[in-house]
């Protein structure tokens, strides 16, 4: 095959060309209630295909391997079509031809475990929550993807790797009267499966959140102070700045370049922000992107100022700025885009009793419940919190959605934890697709305002 | 009937085919130049199977690969009892079917169509950092059941989106719209874009406390989704829905009327049958504010002894495909129009908003009816746009505070994303505001 697909991209006219095919084996165990409504474990493959020429490009998605050739030449013609009506050409940025192999081993690879015990312990994770009282419903999953790929480029890279990752991951639904509250969980994020064993005291935790909500109040409207727990920074550093940071975001807005060029002050020197493939044992990481080039450490912000950002080849050269080997394809049929693999922010010397004396009114916010973001526009939610009043921790609230504008909100970042945390579910949305290999590393956080929407 | 159902009863109790393809061509311009032509030509399918009572289901890329039967017996016997059957025969409602000037649309084509659309806008304002998109997709859906439903239905749709950065802000104004024709130079949607993009030169944050708000067509997925996580089936089944119970009750404004409207030749996306082989049909859902229909598939009928009301689609909130569990989905809504031009809501407010889209929905509890987002959008004062929105939120719950829509506009238009929905302007009496 991978001799096929050389000659395929070797053959093109074009000036450069790359073809990633996959094999992707994907096994679902789904829980509704107590109704195991779902079952499957198969194999679907499918490939995708790139040139540029005369500085125009081109893209395609096919399903059929045979069709490979002849979509391979409908795209170099379609890129020297693009080509001929830009009048700025593409580029893309040297980067070193690389022929290896990166196979994923791991002492509990989930591979070696049978499809019984993956059975056994979704059902046994579902019936723990429906057991609990005040438990209205729960939706247990158990995700798995498992995907062989291979890369090659017409400059004479032929590259084979994995991804293996799986996840236990679900909502606990609470009930008394008219009010109903949602909590999530995810365990696993990788191929070690002992990441997904053995988590019943976690999730005993999540139960007791989800019953504890039913007594929260719903959070006031208005501006303030906060604390956000690691799971609430990672999402804010995610969703606020990381998407900012990934460079075709910001290749064609003219506005965003200008304010985001490197050297610019975005914080106080308290604040350093990093992404970083080769942290171990992270949902994010690898050692390839799927445009054959190598994932570094990037760091984004040094002691408040913009030092780097993520890229693509076309970015890279675009920018005049170092590869960093972010391009990633959630599945065969996707064109690579740039995203993050782990964010993180270097832990700061605050302790938590330090941050929450340091608040007369504001909230705790605990528990990351997805993001959006819009240029510098952000929201997240919050799973629960807790008021703060006077420098102490108060009653359990709930309904907490926040947002902010990027750059204020950074600059309101006053005081960093001295403690990281890492995230165990990726699940990053981005040009319709929803990349599973994307983490977080990150201390508790204090912003000064931000505004919450309450109920 | 496709050879693998023929085969199929002959080893399982019952067995469904979905075999999805689609060819599509999108071209995309941004900041004024071509930055991609993408061509997709996938395949793909499911099987579920019955058997011995259990079900289970594979997934794969043509229906001729091997074993396909086998695996999803496999699974079938790890799996749960079928509490329903896969979809009997029945006589399909007549749609639109392709207009081959669609389906005969070249990449050329939508590069010129991009083009004529820069140029017209460029020559009224040539300061913008225009992204324009342009597609075509030709898809054929067919699905089959060991019980006798045969499904086959072709389409071709087209699409154009015109959108830019906001100076100094970063979020951006869209406008798109989706045809079965092919467009020529959308020159309605161009004024529009335009006049909205005028609209957010200066920005303006409200006080924080109640004010009326105006949902533009294009945030109506923020009041249309609660909608659906409380008419789904699953929700009635489990009980968790706080519309439960309450058909024929009066749930939402009097003003306020949703359709089922699957199969007629207006707008796009018509089809004739859902996601399992069940026909499809019009029927109220909400008419004059009163719950008339929940939305069912064949399992949660099954489970409420109904019977499905073809709403099964291999969607979820964020997207979705032929590897989605089949669920109960708005098909196609359409909601009625009232009599009044959209401007004349803007003009009668002393103070409100007008929202075009709202970040961080599905971080609310959307289930419960409530959402609180990032409203991006304008302020009015005094019946007049003063500038856009900048750090508001708006909080709503909509079996409370759309019980209280003063208006909804002549004009509908879609919903941007997630549903196919041809909503108009609705004017909410009062909602939670934070702003300054």
């Amino acid at each position: 095959m991978k001799e096929k697909l050389a000659g395929i991209v070797g053959s093109l006219t074009a000036d450069y060309a790359d073809l990633r095919f996959e094999e992707n084996r994907k096994t679902r165990i789904s829980y509704k209630g107590d109704q195991l409504v779902e079952v499957a474990s198969y194999e679907t493959s499918g490939g995708h295909v790139r040139a540029y020429a005369d500085g125009g490009k081109a893209v395609a998605s096919f399903s059929d391997p045979s069709r490979a050739g002849a979509m391979a030449e409908a795209v170099a013609a379609s890129a020297a079509l693009a080509g001929s009506r830009r009048a700025k050409p593409l580029r893309l940025a040297d980067a070193p031809v690389v022929t290896e192999s990166f196979p994923i081993r791991s002492e509990h690879d989930l591979r070696q475990v049978s499809f019984q015990e993956k059975l056994d312990l979704t059902t046994h994770y579902s019936e723990m929550i429906l057991a609990a009282d005040d438990i209205a419903t729960a939706e247990t999953n158990y995700d798995e993807f498992v995907s062989r790929r291979i890369f090659v480029n017409s400059e004479g890279s032929v590259v084979e790797y994995e991804i293996v990752l799986a996840n236990i991951l679900g909502f606990i639904v609470s009930k008394r009267g008219n009010v109903m509250q949602r909590v999530r969980f995810a365990f696993g994020g990788n191929e070690d499966f002992s990441r997904i064993r053995g988590r019943e005291s976690d999730l005993e935790g999540r139960i007791r959140t989800a019953q504890e909500l039913l007594d929260a109040t719903p959070a006031k409207a208005g501006l303030f102070p906060v604390i956000l727990d690691p799971s609430e920074s990672g999402v804010f550093i995610h969703e606020a700045f990381g998407h900012l940071s990934e460079a075709d975001g910001l290749q064609n807005n003219p506005a965003f370049r200008e304010k985001l060029q490197l050297g610019a002050e975005l914080g106080r020197p308290l604040l350093n922000v990093y992404d970083d493939p080769s942290l171990p044992d992270h949902p994010g990481s690898y050692v390839i992107d799927d445009e054959g080039v190598r994932g570094v450490r990037t760091e984004l912000i040094t002691e408040g100022i913009l030092t780097g950002r993520m890229h693509s080849r076309e970015t890279a050269a675009e920018f005049d700025e170092p590869l960093s080997g972010n391009m990633r394809a959630a599945e065969a049929h996707n064109t690579p885009v740039v995203r993050m693999s782990n964010i993180g922010i270097v832990p700061g010397t605050s302790s938590f009793d330090e941050m929450v004396a340091s608040i007369d009114k504001g909230y705790y916010l605990v528990g990351a419940k997805g993001g959006q973001t819009s240029g510098d526009q952000f929201t997240f939610g919050a799973q629960w919190g807790y008021v703060i009043e006077n420098g102490r921790l108060g009653t359990m609230v709930r309904d907490i959605n926040m947002s902010g504008g990027l750059f204020a909100t950074l600059q309101g970042i006053s005081m960093v934890g001295s403690e990281t945390e890492g995230s165990e579910r990726g699940g990053c949305g981005k040009a319709g697709q929803t990349n599973r290999l994307s983490g977080k590393n990150t201390p508790p956080i204090k912003i000064d305002k931000v505004t919450i929407g309450g109920v | 009937m496709h050879q693998l159902i023929e085969r199929a009863r002959d080893s399982v109790d019952q067995a469904e085919l979905y075999w999805k393809q689609t060819h599509s061509i999108d071209v995309s311009y941004q900041n004024n130049q071509l930055q991609e032509i993408a061509e997709n030509d996938l395949s793909s399918v499911a099987v579920r199977v019955i058997h011995e009572g259990r079900l289970g289901s594979t997934f794969a890329v043509n229906p001729d690969q091997d074993g396909l039967i086998e695996q999803a017996k496999t699974a079938a016997s790890k799996g749960d009892q079928a509490t329903f059957s896969f979809a009997p025969a029945a006589d399909y409602p007549a749609v639109e079917g392709v207009n081959p000037k669609s389906a005969a649309l070249t990449s050329v084509d939508l590069v010129d169509l991009c083009e004529s659309t820069l140029d017209s806008i460029r020559s009224r304002r040539d300061d913008l950092a225009l992204e324009v998109t342009a597609a075509v997709e030709e898809a054929s859906l067919r699905v089959e059941t060991t019980e006798g439903a045969e499904g086959s239905h072709e389409s071709a749709e087209t699409q154009i989106v015109i959108s830019a950065p906001i100076k100094g802000a970063g979020i951006g104004i869209y406008k798109a719209n989706a045809s079965t024709s092919p467009f020529s130079t959308p020159h309605d949607l161009i004024d529009e874009f335009l006049e909205w993009y005028g609209w957010t030169e200066k920005t303006s944050t409200p006080a924080t406390g109640r004010l009326p708000v105006i949902f533009a067509p294009e945030s109506s997925f923020l009041y249309l989704l609660p909608l659906w996580a409380g008419l789904e089936g699953g929700a009635q089944e489990k009980r968790t829905s706080p519309l439960t119970d309450r058909l024929e009750e009066q749930i939402l404004s009097e003003r306020l009327s949703v359709f089922e409207d699957p199969i007629s030749p207006e707008g796009f996306g018509a089809r004739p049958f859902d996601d399992e082989g069940v026909p499809c049909a019009k029927r109220a859902v909400i008419e004059n504010g009163v719950l008339r229909s929940f939305l069912l598939d064949q399992r949660t009928a099954s489970a409420l002894q109904k019977t499905s009301t073809g709403n099964a689609a291999k969607r979820e909130l964020f997207g979705g495909g032929t590897e989605t569990k089949p669920a109960p989905w708005p098909i196609r809504w359409h909601l009625e129009p009232g009599d009044q031009p959209y401007r004349d809501l803007i003009a009668g407010l002393r103070e409100g908003l007008l929202v075009y889209y709202g970040m961080g929905f599905h971080s609310g509890n959307y289930p419960q009816g409530q959402f609180s987002i990032q409203a991006i959008g304008f302020h009015i004062q005094q019946g007049e746009v003063v500038g856009r929105l900048e750090n508001t939120m708006i909080s709503a719950n909509i079996y409370e505070d759309f019980k209280n829509i003063r208006a909804v506009s002549a004009e509908r238009g879609p919903s941007l994303g997630f549903l196919n929905v041809q909503a108009p302007y609705v004017l909410v009496d009062s909602l939670q505001v934070a702003g300054a």
